[in-house]
């Protein structure tokens, strides 16, 4: 792992994609990353002055100064990327990462970025969203040939508007996407007073479809996808947002997969602030604690937490919010299994009844195929989380140093502010009139008494 | 008056009696020395005592070794010993050795003298004639009808040996078919059962609403296919059985022995045969019957040549050559041929042993034919079952650990769960079918090189268990 300080140093610059200076004299470094933790903002060393944003379990990408040009080098190649812990998929992205490292730069700005193209077929890069000579633009066969393999083009223009931005191929679309080839691009107002939070988080959302016990994304996959990443991480492997009380905290999404994504955040309310057009006016803005982040698009959203304690923020599609799973894994709810089920384990060792009280698995920990996320995972202080895919916390904690993102680990609920079990008396529940008083098939007997072995096969 | 007619009866009688010490019974009708051969051959002792059965206590005796033998499952070389030792058949065939070789001493022996008498009236005298009658051409044909008959008693001994040799081979596949049928009947009942399980969940699955009723008869339809299939597996299962009960001769309470589970491991490797053709011609007894034939005629025809004379004629030199104290007492009776059947009978002599000749060089090359094709057979039976047994089968096992992997990931049904033990029962049916055909493969190049594998290799095999 190349840590932040260690690059910007000069010193280390590590990993099997770097371009040396001795191979490309004139270019600027390209810095690689390896880990997939989140790195703390990039406070710009040289240039105009800017409040840096944190990439969720990404990075940002130094530059450097060339006769008042800003000078960048992505690399884009062949990756491995954690997607969760006890996951790795192979991927294509950007200096040793999928999302390619974030471009940070201020309105104004005079950019010069060197692309250069490791990959086994041609690329290109396509700056969505920005203001740029139609030659800039990415487009392979329409505005530039595509980049051959081992070649490297330059692209230069100025940022000219301020907003939220992202970066992607427009050469084999299709699948470069599906191989997680994208990164964020923020253009800074000049005037860093102007729109600042205290916390700006950003994050890409994306999907794959990689067969449990595979590890490369199926690309031809159109809709039924089943890891749903923020960053290309997928729960329990996304970090939380750590934010301090009454922080001004702005998320900024963006959308590369092909569906839409209602995001979801708990405990507050927010304004949808800013689009890949540009930032909204006030008097635009409504309240939310959903919005929904339509295919190609990019939001943020703004709000003071003021709410102390661990926020579930997530992408309100259900499924969304699992790991890989059967699609067409029949309903087994209330499917009585005495009998059958010792029939069937005596055909398969090893074989126990699940389903039939619902799609949770409790506590259960079932051996799975390589490289497979548990369809639900991540523990919390209460038990399992029972979460994948498209969630993480928003921690809200009192007394945070300005610059302190580390987990602060899980909300210590002052006294009397958890939900309790009622041991008193239950009043009668009433029923709308005419309804019966089991309503559909009778439950399995022993529905209210499920009892599941941790660890092993054992038939219940 | 008192005559007696047959002049020269005295000297025949003499005759017949030097003749009649020439053979005798060897009390076992020739068993034990076929026997002998049929025990090298197949690796069972074809009697209990050392003779066939032919009393209470012998019957006792056997009765009482079929049973040890039925007391635990039956293994391919007990279910031999029982055929050598029970088929009635093959018994049969022992007791035509007994035939053969009373043939070949009665050949030996003169036919009991018939004494004739006749008493008449006629014109007041009284006539008695008393006739002392012998089949004199036995007398004379006796030494060579010896000869010929002990040939023959040669070749029966081979070709009994050769029976048991087959019934011996015959029982070894029957008792291949039999286990491997109802080792399939066993698994056609596990794929009913994975049917059944999976019909059964399939209507718990309607009753709690989760299913469709399309959804409940297309499982339930199988099931009713797989119930079909167990009904056809059985069927074959019996049908084998009952082969092997009849090549072993059992009825009653024997019949219901107990067959092993499944058939034996392969070998670790092949038999490597070299000379196989060699080796047939060499050992197998059918040749070595037509060998003896060709022997037979040709010596056949050598006399013929020299004496150019007819049947009794022919004999008589025959037994001149015997020893010439016998000349004289049927040179007398002789009779010259009239015609010159001579020419005639060398060119049927001639025409025997020609088609004996040919018929052996036919057995030859059958032989080595068999030997070619059986072993060709038995080398790519083993690679097939071999294939089955180091990849199909591990590939199936790995299959079904990932199934279950994924049904543990809610990533599949148990509907697949079942579906992949169904197909993984089917692979182990294509197994036990590999198996079964490399067992009878090689029962078949036993067959064609006329016995058991070589020694070496039959040790080889006897280190993976017990073989069939
Ligand atoms: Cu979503």
């Amino acid at each position: 792992m190349t840590t932040r300080r260690s690059f910007l140093s000069g010193a280390a610059l590590i990993g099997a994609g770097m371009v040396t200076k001795a191979g490309a004299a004139s270019l600027p470094e390209a810095p690689v990353q390896s880990s997939s933790t989140t790195a703390p903002p990039l406070a710009p060393p040289n240039g105009r002055p800017y409040n840096p944003v944190v990439t969720l379990n990404g990075w940002t990408l130094p530059w450097r100064m060339k006769d008042g040009v800003k000078e960048f080098h992505l690399v884009a190649e062949p990756v491995v990327r954690e997607i969760a812990p006890g996951m790795t998929a192979n991927l294509w992205g950007y200096n040793g990462q999928s999302p390619g490292p974030t471009i940070e730069v201020v309105e104004g700005d005079r950019v010069r970025i060197f692309v250069t193209n490791k990959l086994p077929e041609h690329t290109s890069v396509h700056w969505h969203g920005q203001l740029l000579p139609n030659g800039m633009d990415g487009v392979t066969g329409l505005t530039q040939p595509g980049i051959k393999p081992g070649k490297t083009f330059v692209y230069e223009f100025v940022a000219r508007n301020a907003g939220t931005f992202m970066y992607h191929p427009h050469a084999d679309e299709m699948a470069q996407m599906a191989m997680g080839m994208m990164g964020f691009w923020i253009t800074h107002p000049k005037n860093p007073k102007q729109h600042a939070v205290d916390r700006d988080f950003v994050f890409l959302i994306s999907a794959y479809d990689i067969e449990p016990g595979s590890y490369t994304p199926k690309i031809n996959t159109m809709t039924d996808f089943n890891l749903w990443t923020f960053n290309s991480r997928a729960f329990p492997g996304i970090d939380p947002m750590v934010v301090r009380k009454d922080d001004r905290v702005r998320v900024r999404v963006g959308n590369l997969t092909m569906t839409n994504h209602p995001i979801h955040l708990h405990g507050h309310t927010f304004e949808v602030t800013g689009t890949d057009g540009g930032w909204v006016k006030p008097s635009a803005r409504w309240p939310e604690v959903t919005t929904d982040i339509a295919v190609g698009q990019m939001r943020a959203i703004e709000f003071v937490a003021d709410a102390p304690g661990d926020w579930a923020f997530h992408c309100h599609k259900s499924h969304h919010t699992m790991n890989a799973m059967g699609h067409d894994v029949p309903t087994m709810i209330g499917v009585d299994h005495k009998g059958v089920a010792a029939k069937i384990n005596k055909l398969v060792p090893g074989y126990m009844v699940m389903g039939d009280k619902g799609g949770s698995m409790g506590d259960m920990r079932m051996p799975l195929p390589e490289n497979t996320l548990p369809m639900m995972s991540g523990d919390g202080p209460f038990g399992g989380l029972e979460m994948g895919g498209m969630f993480t916390t928003m921690k809200v904690r009192e007394g945070l140093a300005r610059n302190d993102y580390k987990d602060p680990g899980w909300y210590q609920h002052p006294k009397g502010t958890v939900a309790y079990e009622w041991t008193g008396e239950t009043p009668p529940a009433p029923r709308a009139p005419g309804v019966p008083e089991v309503p559909g098939p009778k439950p399995a007997a022993d529905a209210l008494n499920i009892k599941r072995d941790g660890g092993g096969h054992q038939h219940h | 008056m008192i005559c007696l007619h047959k002049p020269g009866g005295a000297i025949a009688m003499a005759a017949a009696l030097l003749l009649s010490g020439c053979a005798s019974l060897s009390g076992d009708g020739g068993f034990k020395a076929a026997a002998a051969v049929s025990e090298q051959r197949t690796g069972a002792p074809a009697s209990v005592a050392g003779r066939l059965p032919q009393n209470d206590d012998d019957g006792r005796a056997l009765a009482a070794v079929i049973e040890q033998k039925l007391a635990q499952p039956l293994t391919a070389n007990d279910a031999v010993h029982i055929a050598l030792l029970n088929n009635r058949g093959l018994q049969a065939t022992y007791w035509s050795l007994g035939i053969a070789e009373a043939d070949l001493v009665q050949a030996g022996r003169l036919q009991n003298p018939v004494l004739d008498f006749k008493r008449s009236h006629g014109g007041g005298a009284l006539e008695i004639e008393r006739t002392l009658t012998f089949n004199l051409l036995g007398i004379i044909t006796a030494p060579m009808a010896g000869r010929i008959e002990g040939r023959r008693y040669e070749q029966s001994k081979l070709l009994v040996a050769n029976e048991a040799v087959r019934v011996a081979l015959d029982t070894r596949r029957a008792w291949v078919a039999a286990v491997a049928a109802s080792q399939s009947a066993d698994y056609a009942q596990q794929v009913e059962a994975s049917a059944q399980a999976s019909a059964e969940l399939a209507q718990r699955m309607r009753d709690a609403g989760n299913w469709s009723a399309m959804d409940v008869a297309r499982e339930q339809a199988y099931h009713a296919q797989t119930s079909a299939d167990v009904n056809a597996a059985r069927k074959g299962a019996v049908m084998a059985r009952e082969k092997l009960t009849r090549l072993m001769g059992l009825a009653g309470v024997q019949a219901a022995y107990k067959l092993p589970g499944h058939l034996p491991d392969l070998p670790a490797v092949p038999s490597e045969l070299a000379d196989i053709e060699q080796v047939a011609v060499n050992e197998r007894l059918d040749i070595q019957a037509a060998k003896l034939d060709v022997a037979h005629t040709a010596s056949t025809l050598g006399l013929t040549k020299t004496t150019r004379f007819i049947n009794v004629l022919d004999l008589g030199l025959v037994a001149n050559s015997e020893g010439a104290t016998n000349t004289r007492g049927y040179e007398i009776a002789l009779e010259i041929p009239l015609f010159d059947w001579g020419s005639t009978r060398v060119a049927r002599a001639e025409a025997t042993y020609m088609q004996a000749a040919n018929m052996l060089a036919q057995t030859a090359i059958n032989a080595r034919s068999e030997a070619r094709e059986s072993y060709a057979d038995y080398r790519a039976s083993y690679d097939l079952a071999r294939h089955y047994r180091d990849q199909v089968l591990p590939a199936r096992k790995k299959l079904a650990d990932e199934t279950l992997l994924r049904y543990n990931g809610m990533l599949m049904s148990v509907f697949e769960l079942l579906a992949d033990a169904r197909e993984q029962a089917s692979a182990v049916r294509g197994y036990i079918a590999a198996q079964q055909d490399f067992w009878t493969a090689q029962a078949n190049l036993e067959a064609a090189l006329g016995g058991r594998l070589p020694a070496q290799t039959i040790h080889q095999e006897s280190k993976q268990g017990d073989q069939p």
